[in-house]
């Protein structure tokens, strides 16, 4: 960082006679305090005030520049940010003036009552009266100095450098500052107010853009982008183009030179961990987990079902011995005697035992006994169906209806028998097909392996793809630039193909000629539309289970082979594809806003301020100049300045230059120089100015001040030249 | 407070000798004091400078004219020239990849890209 505070506090201040004056700039930016004479201030810090509250006591405290972020943790600043006593390069809230002086004063070293040194502050170009008398009162009243001096920051920096032979007694002084730019022309060393114009514009403006631009690029690193993270990169990577259109336009075709220029910062990123695939260990450890969880649940359910069976047989065994009694005895006994066991009759018992016989030999795992059923059923066929072949006519109503049921019945056995023959020859069919694999394996297992690879692969693949395009995984539409997930994204191809259809039916209509059904192919349209056009999902089942037949196969086969991983159906909701975080996505890159951010001074209507730039400015000035004298014009534009922070930034002269020669007539002399240095000239000018024996008769007491009043106030301007 | 605190005087006191009155006796807490500034429209209003000749350097008059110059449109977004204007949010922009992200654009981006050269629509 360019700028640094400096504020230990002096030990000499009691040493100093009371006549040497306090200098002080007091920039929008920086505020620099120091003794007349001296090269340097001795204190300087920004001139910003923060009010925060302690966060342990609860008492507001005042915080006056910048200091050491790191001890800001031990304060509240949400409620308030740093606050400035400019707006505009007028001091307007002398609570916060005041806050700043004391602490400016304080770090000087002061420790009397009172500060018994005229003192010389500088002020900005025709300011208005109001904030002049408040800052003397202020000076007068609070501080108890003894005579003030009120000077223009530039004209300083114009009178430093032309004693220093930098510049000529006429000139123009081009002053970018932090929120305004100034233009003020000099003739004989003296600053020609009427002829000087301001724009409000500045550095603080070039910054604002920059963060702005910056994190309307990358909003998701909005955090990064600090008012001072954001100064820095400002004052390290800005630069004035010479030409922006045509600066533009090399970044625009990407050439080579705009590369070189692109620059680029790299935010802390750290790449995330990559995942490794298991190790052997690993799967053979999972696998056995498994393996005993399998084994547990297996002797679970054999556990459950020996008890069952059990339960089952001992329900027999009572329903037999009940039945054995019931057997013995009497007749007429039989309601009394089964009111006891809550059974009605002989016949409910029998069918109870029946029913426990049969979920016994089903929980045993005995096959039910089907076969004996049809053969049973075959022999009793022709009594069974004993109507069927019987014509209506010889029938009663009775017999009609029993036939018409034993119809249904022999129909419905029949395609019983029927599906049974079906399902046993594709189980023939499957098994020969096994056969023949069996066969082919045997004859090449390599090839063979590779063969159902290869279909494994094919298929799996296909059948993922379905499911994408079902559940609209894919990201190919080209209108997914926002990211959004708005409707379109959660419909299926199939339903986002019917709804663009719609949409360009409803509103494409009516533009240009309706040439709608001359052709008609047209009408395919509304079958396209058409709701029951939807895919059904016959086809991707047949995959599905070959794929599974195909790796239970490769399961047994391949000892090496590792389903994939299921996805879609599975889990309840497909994950958003999440693209990883790079490297390349923690970069923020400079490219053409190294040169638009300060191209605001060239061109201020760009952030919406409708005044003339920084070069035209100069051609404003001198129009406005009370004489028409060309050779003092030309005088004027053979010396002229450039100082305040702003003009720091590389190509500024070179860019002033070929600004100003196009608006001056064609010949005319142009020199342009930068101060010696830009941002502490004003202060040494000031310093070297308070210093002159003449000194005191510039500087006004408060006598002065309450005896002429405001008018004469109004009027007060320093000479320059002493 | 905290020593560290302490030792870099971050704090400013509260009570300075060299004052002839303390802040605290101004701006006494506690009570409310309403605001004591004005703004620099204000201020600039309380000067009066309509009845001061208008050939008198002041304040209000020695701001820059409005640019003579035609303006160069450059593209919100990017910084290229731009020849086109998208009426329907009022960006300009440079070609067609970029228009594209213009349409792409939520509204209230659309909005922070118009404020940056003080065209927002402001609701009031």
């Amino acid at each position: 960082m360019p700028f640094i505070s400096q504020i230990d506090r002096q030990s000499d201040y009691n040493l100093v006679s009371p006549t040497t004056p306090i200098v002080i700039d007091n920039g929008a930016s920086y505020f620099r305090i120091g003794w007349a004479g001296e090269t340097d201030p001795r204190v300087i810090f920004r001139n910003i005030v923060q009010r925060p509250r302690h966060k342990v006591t609860g008492e507001t405290v005042t915080i006056v520049g910048d200091h050491n972020p790191a001890l800001m943790k031990y304060f509240d600043c949400t409620r308030s940010g740093p606050r400035s006593a400019f707006d505009s390069n007028v001091v307007y809230q002398f609570e916060i003036m005041e806050y700043i002086l004391d602490f400016g004063f304080d770090r000087m070293g002061a420790n009397e009552s009172e500060i018994d040194h005229p003192v010389l502050i500088t002020e900005c170009v025709c300011n208005p009266v109001q904030s002049r008398s408040k800052m003397a009162e202020l000076l007068f009243e609070t501080y108890g100095v003894p005579s003030i001096a009120f000077g223009v920051d530039a004209a300083f920096s114009y009178i430093y450098n032309q004693q220093h032979g930098v510049c000529n007694r006429d000139g123009l002084a081009l002053c970018p500052g932090f929120t305004t730019t100034h233009v003020i022309p000099f003739v004989d060393g003296e600053p020609i107010y009427k002829g000087c114009c301001r724009t409000n514009i500045g550095g603080f403006h070039v910054t604002d853009y920059l963060k702005q631009l910056l994190s309307l690029k990358y909003p998701y690193h909005l955090a990064r982008f600090t008012w001072e993270k954001v100064e820095d990169l400002k004052m390290e990577h800005c630069y004035i183009a010479q030409d922006y259109a045509s600066e533009a336009r090399l970044f625009q075709r990407g050439v080579k030179e705009a590369e070189e220029k692109t620059r680029c910062w790299q935010l802390p990123w750290v790449p995330p961990p990559t995942e490794e695939p298991p190790s052997e260990e690993e799967i053979a450890r999972k696998a056995a987990i498994k393996e005993k969880q399998g084994q547990r649940l297996r002797e679970m359910a054999e556990a459950k079902r020996s008890s069952r069976i059990n339960e089952l047989e001992n329900e027999l065994h009572g329903l037999e011995f009940l039945l054995q009694q019931l057997e013995q005895v009497e007749e007429s006994d039989i309601p009394s005697f089964l009111r006891d066991t809550g059974y009605v009759s002989k016949q409910e018992i029998d069918s109870a035992r029946n029913k426990v016989t049969q979920s016994l030999r089903k929980a045993k795992g005995e096959p039910k006994s089907e076969q004996t059923e049809t053969e049973k059923a075959d022999p009793l066929a022709s009594e069974k169906y004993s109507l069927i072949n019987i014509p209506d006519e010889m029938l009663t109503p009775e017999q009609l209806i029993e036939k018409k049921k034993q119809m249904s019945l022999k129909s419905m056995s029949e395609g019983r028998q029927r599906l049974k023959q079906k399902r046993y020859e594709e189980e023939m069919q499957r098994e020969r097909k096994q056969q023949l694999e069996e066969e082919r394996r045997l004859e090449n297992p390599e090839l063979y392996l590779e063969q159902l690879h290869a279909k494994y692969k094919d298929l799996s693949e296909r059948v993922d793809q379905r499911k994408r395009l079902k559940t609209n995984g894919n990201h190919s539409n080209g209108n997914n630039l926002s990211g959004g997930v708005g409707r379109g994204e959660r419909l299926n191809a199939a339903q986002r193909e019917r709804m663009r259809l719609l949409t360009t039916a409803a509103f494409d209509r009516g533009k240009g000629e309706d040439t709608f059904g001359a052709k008609d192919e047209d009408w395919q349209l509304y079958k396209l539309m058409s709701k029951d056009n939807d895919d059904d999902d016959e086809g991707p089942d047949e995959d599905e289970a070959e794929l599974a037949r195909i790796s239970s196969r490769l399961r047994d086969l391949d000892p090496t082979f590792v389903p994939r991983l299921e996805t879609g159906s599975s889990q309840p909701a497909e994950a958003p594809r999440i693209r990883p975080l790079t490297k390349e996505d923690f970069q923020i890159v400079f490219g053409v806003e190294r040169f638009r951010c300060p191209e605001i001074l060239f061109n201020p209507n760009w952030i919406g301020v409708d005044q003339v730039g920084l070069d035209e400015m100069t051609g404003v000035s001198i129009r406005r100049l009370p004489y028409k004298d060309e050779s003092l014009e030309e005088r004027l534009t053979k010396s002229i300045l450039v100082t305040g922070g702003s003009s720091l930034f590389p190509g500024m002269i070179e860019r002033l230059e070929s600004g100003i020669r196009m608006i001056r007539p064609c010949g005319t002399p142009i020199k342009i120089v930068r101060a010696l240095d830009p941002v502490m000239d004003a202060w040494r000018g000031a310093s070297a100015y308070a210093s002159a024996s003449l000194f005191h008769t510039q500087t006004f007491s408060r006598m002065d001040y309450y005896e002429k009043g405001e008018d004469w106030l109004r009027s007060y301007q320093l000479q320059y030249t002493l | 407070m905290e020593p560290e605190v302490l030792e870099a005087e971050l704090i400013l006191p509260t009570y300075l000798s060299f004052k002839r009155v303390q802040t605290y006796e101004k701006y006494p807490k506690g009570q409310a004091r309403g605001r004591h500034w004005k703004h620099l429209k204000q201020i600039l209003q309380a000067e009066n400078y309509q009845n001061y000749p208008p050939d008198e350097p002041n304040y209000v008059n020695i701001e820059s004219p409005p640019s003579m110059h035609p303006c160069k449109r450059i593209c919100d977004i990017t910084g290229f020239e731009a020849p086109y204007y998208d009426p329907r949010t009022n960006l300009r922009y440079a070609n067609a990849d970029v228009f594209k992200t213009v349409r792409s654009l939520p509204n209230e981006y659309v909005q922070r890209y118009l404020a940056l050269r003080n065209a927002a629509v402001v609701l009031k």
